[in-house]
């Protein structure tokens, strides 16, 4: 009676690591996700970045994003795995699917209020183009090119 | 509108009374949470550019005090910019 839910895996690999191992970190992690029944939505391999501090003897690392879908024991093992394989230098899961539902729920009930207020004075509740307040792209995380390099 | 007269007010104020050296010497402009102004709902670890205003060199967390970021958001402020230094993204501390 698991549940399926949403999680962002973030993994950083010692620099030294080349693109075939990096290419069967990711199958490991695949296979364990498929394991339990679960997805590997998408991956973002974010490349070598400068760490704020040194882990391991290192100033570098290569940053690996997962976006997976899965029951919660499927998280307990890869937690379990990515602690033992050496190459990973830290990793941290984090459950999204709540945090992004609450604020899915936010906006649908500010866009509600918005509306209503702007049928309340009178005027179409949809307001024109350039009032609207769209979400900015690339918000939630995801970094522009130039943010990637590191300073 | 009521805003600015707000902010006038306040400007002279203290231009007047500034030989009274009382707390209020210089108007300062009443803060504003960033998140509720831009309507960010969920605070990401990931998000350097909007983490980044909020880590003063020293690489502590600015204080609400200071930022004006309201209670709310100021708690998921603290938990992105916690994750994003597990995963060094942001630093613990700099000398």
């Amino acid at each position: 009676m698991s549940q399926s839910r949403q999680y962002e895996l973030m993994y950083i690999v010692l620099p030294e690591v080349g693109e075939q191992e990096l290419a069967d970190l990711h199958q490991q992690v695949e296979v364990i996700v498929s394991r339990f029944g679960g997805t590997l939505d998408k991956t973002e391999a974010w490349g070598r970045r400068k760490l704020a501090y040194e882990i391991k003897r290192q100033r570098e690392g290569t940053y690996v994003l997962d976006f997976i879908t899965g029951p919660g024991e499927m998280v307990k093992e890869l937690d379990r795995r990515l602690k033992v394989i050496d190459q990973v230098m830290r990793h941290l899961i984090v459950r999204v699917d709540e945090d992004v539902r609450i604020a899915e729920r936010r906006r649908t009930e500010r866009e509600a209020a918005v509306a209503k207020r702007r049928v309340a004075r009178g005027l179409p509740p949809e307001a024109p183009d350039r009032f609207r307040e769209d979400e900015p792209a690339g918000r939630n995380g995801e970094l522009d090119a130039e943010d990637r390099e590191g300073e | 509108m009521s805003f600015e007269d707000k902010g006038g007010r306040g400007g002279r104020k203290g231009g007047e009374r500034a030989q009274g050296g009382q707390r209020r010497s210089f108007f300062r402009r009443r803060r504003v949470c960033k998140f509720c102004v831009e309507k960010i709902d969920y605070i990401s670890y990931r998000d350097m550019k909007l983490l980044a205003p909020f880590i003063p060199e020293r690489g502590k967390i600015q204080p609400r005090r200071i930022s004006g970021v309201c209670a709310s958001h100021q708690r998921k402020l603290q938990l992105a910019i916690k994750r994003a230094r597990q995963m060094a993204l942001v630093p613990y501390v700099t000398e």
